[in-house]
């Protein structure tokens, strides 16, 4: 057996390409990731008090959601709900860092990669000629990032792990100027989508993606809350062909599935063994439809070879930010949000185990802890998105590695073809190898 | 010419390089270096000869020492970026993994420490790097400019410290209690901690947990010697949370 591997780049983290050769054909090529740090581990014996902030250390793009799904599953232990505000915040901040991480991806990482993919030009843009591509893209992309980091600043205390969420609640009562400074960056980053989803669609709406980036048909999971968008609280759903496979809280997750703990990788218990698909796609896909109509006729502007492909993930990522800065604007009137914030205590722990559940930018994000007698923490399982896009990537790398590999042989093409889908499907590898 | 940087990721969480690019002086950064490496934006794996190298990150598994000492011989500076790099960090707390500052295995020109450095501090830091001069970072402890501060030696270190956060049952935040945490009985690493956050946690009442790193010495060895001369309570006293929450001793390896 003979094996090829390849570094990913343009990719948040470490990740290789593993590219399996028997008898002088491909019988794999798999995204492997190579460091693992052992979250699970880091949180053995935390008190509860200070699980949220090492939480937090999992990844420094989804930070917001790692703390808030901490919060949540200790929260579950104590049978508390934060106050209405609390809600609120979280929002605001999960909002906050869904806006920075989805531009920096689909700058940085997925939109160079358009113009091989789509137009058929030989290489993706360089970095600098990334930035000079189109200047107003170019700013509009910054102060997208600008904006999310921001909200994080506002009513986090600071961008990245952030301070202010905690267990209970989020210690933080926000002014009114500073309701207004944050009107002011979700009204800009609604203006600079539109242009920048009109920009898209212009450049790259007349060309049909590519069968190599079409989805298998995968069972996609995201969260709802009756039958609406929603990432903090509501329902797992599990949908295929727009038929709804099951709806559960999440506590009864592990009739669908579950993870060994101290075993990398998430089993599913479905009945036709689909593969998952989570994120913003899947969040859209079990939905259908965001309930406004501006964003919807945005969605009607590809045609349905785009939304077949993952690469709708990249319109559907501009569309998902649009979605919550309105979505932010409305938390942003909402008069309890200035009212005197209440963080609930925490005194008596009526269960000795919890699960958190938030939508983290990149797809549904688990936490599960369970105490000992001294109330420390003994058992931990962390399901995180990409862990779970993993096995419908794979299926992908090797389909496509196997077709290009009969017609050309080429190694460096089916490398740069690897490189090209892993990244569309936008993985975070610090969560996944938390 | 433009001033040439790499930018190396080790084991870490992304949140630095994600700062970095957050920073309102990042459009300008990368129209004023050439940037010869950065997995996060670019599509290159080579490590070339360049200015100045920042390295986010601990080191926890064997290659990434080769990819360091590569990295030391072809770059005039190397930064350690966050506390990562500077200190173990957060991984430290690990008792399968290990989690070395990149100072343990190359010499380094300078550490931005914070999980994540604070934006004012890196920013600043960034342009004296693109000047050519030193980085310049506070040589004082958090206390100096806590706005909570007490001289009273005595109250700040009789007291009987048995919370990690202001729990239990006077969470107010309107109605701040102005004393020392110490004072209060919870613990706060701001002594043993450098300034250059703003204090941004104790602004919003809560204690300090060290993510700046020590001025001097190492984290671990401070904590403890810190930690000795407060009154601990004995639940405390030997919980792994706080003690090697940014790093690791030296000696434990």
């Amino acid at each position: 057996m003979k094996k090829v591997v390849d570094v990913c780049t343009r990719v948040e983290g470490h990740g290789n390409i593993k590219i399996l050769l028997q008898k002088d054909e491909i019988s794999s090529v798999n995204f492997d990731l190579e460091i693992f740090r052992g979250f699970e581990n880091i949180l053995l014996d935390k008190r509860l008090i200070d699980t949220p902030r090492i939480a937090s250390r999992i990844c420094g793009l989804c930070h917001a959601s790692q703390t808030i799904a901490s919060c949540k599953a200790i929260e579950s232990m104590y049978e508390v709900e934060p106050s209405n505000q609390s809600v609120l915040l979280r929002r605001l901040l999960m909002i906050g860092e869904l806006i920075r991480s989805h531009s920096m991806h689909f700058f940085f990482q997925a939109f160079p990669d358009l113009f091989v993919i789509l137009d058929k030009q030989p290489k993706p843009l360089s970095l600098n000629e990334l930035i000079h591509f189109d200047p107003k893209l170019t700013s509009n992309m910054y102060e997208l990032i600008k904006i999310g980091n921001e909200i994080g600043n506002l009513f986090g205390g600071r961008s990245v792990h952030l301070i202010t969420p905690i267990i209970g609640g989020v210690f933080f009562s926000p002014s009114k100027k500073e309701i207004n400074i944050a009107r002011k960056y979700l009204q800009n980053s609604i203006n600079n989508l539109k242009w920048i989803i009109e920009r898209f669609q212009e450049i790259f709406s007349q060309f049909d993606p590519p069968d190599v980036y079409s989805l298998p048909n995968p069972a996609y999971m995201g969260m709802h809350n009756d039958e609406k968008y929603d990432r903090y609280n509501g329902l797992l759903r599990l949908a295929q062909n727009n038929k709804i496979i099951a709806d559960f809280p999440v506590y009864k997750h592990s009739q669908y599935f579950d993870k060994q703990e101290d075993i990398r990788g998430i089993d599913f218990y479905l009945k036709n063994n689909q593969n998952i698909l989570v994120g913003p796609l899947a969040r859209y896909k079990i939905i259908n439809d965001y309930g406004i109509d501006e964003l919807q006729s945005y969605i009607g502007l590809f045609n349905k070879e785009w939304q077949n492909s993952i690469l709708f993930s990249n319109v559907i990522r501009l569309i998902e930010m649009m979605f919550v800065s309105y979505e932010g604007l409305s938390i942003l009137d909402d008069t309890e949000l200035t009212q005197k914030n209440d963080i609930r205590p925490i005194n008596f722990l009526r269960n000795n185990e919890g699960l958190g559940m938030v939508e983290a930018p990149r797809g549904t994000l688990i936490h599960y802890y369970h105490v000992n007698k001294k109330r420390l923490i003994d058992k931990v399982k962390l399901f995180i998105a990409t862990e779970i896009n993993l096995p419908i990537i794979d299926e992908i790398l090797t389909t496509q590695s196997q077709k290009l590999y009969e017609r050309t042989g080429d190694f460096n093409q089916i490398k740069k073809q690897a490189q090209m889908i892993i990244r569309s499907f936008d993985p975070c590898i610090s969560c996944a190898t938390h | 010419m433009k001033p040439s940087f790499l930018i190396e990721s080790l084991t870490s969480c992304s949140g630095c390089i994600s700062t970095m690019i957050s920073l309102d002086i990042f459009p300008q950064f990368l129209e004023k270096v050439n940037l010869v490496r950065c997995s996060f934006m670019r599509d290159e794996n080579n490590i070339s000869e360049n200015d100045i190298a920042l390295i986010e990150g601990c080191v926890s598994e064997e290659k990434q020492i080769d990819i360091l000492k590569n990295i030391r011989s072809k770059s005039k500076r190397v930064i350690a970026l966050g506390t990562c790099a500077a200190f173990g960090g957060m991984l430290a707390l690990s008792t399968v993994k290990e989690a070395e500052p990149i100072s343990n295995y190359i010499e380094i020109d300078g550490i931005i420490p914070g999980c994540p450095p604070p934006s004012k501090l890196l920013g600043n830091c960034i342009i004296r790097l693109l000047e050519n001069k030193e980085i310049i970072l506070p040589e004082k402890n958090v206390c100096v400019d806590c706005e909570f501060r007490t001289d009273n030696i005595e109250s700040k270190f009789m007291k009987r410290i048995n919370k990690l956060m202001p729990r239990e049952y006077n969470l107010d935040i309107e109605n701040k209690d102005k004393r020392c945490f110490l004072e209060r009985g919870i613990l706060c690493l701001g002594p043993i901690t450098r300034d250059g956050c703003e204090s941004k946690c104790i602004k919003l009442n809560l204690p300090c947990d060290g993510c700046m790193g020590p001025i001097k010495n190492d984290f671990t060895s401070n904590a403890i010697n810190f930690l000795s001369t407060v009154n601990l309570a004995k639940g405390l006293r030997k919980y792994k949370g706080i003690f090697y929450r940014y790093s690791k001793p030296k000696t434990k390896r």
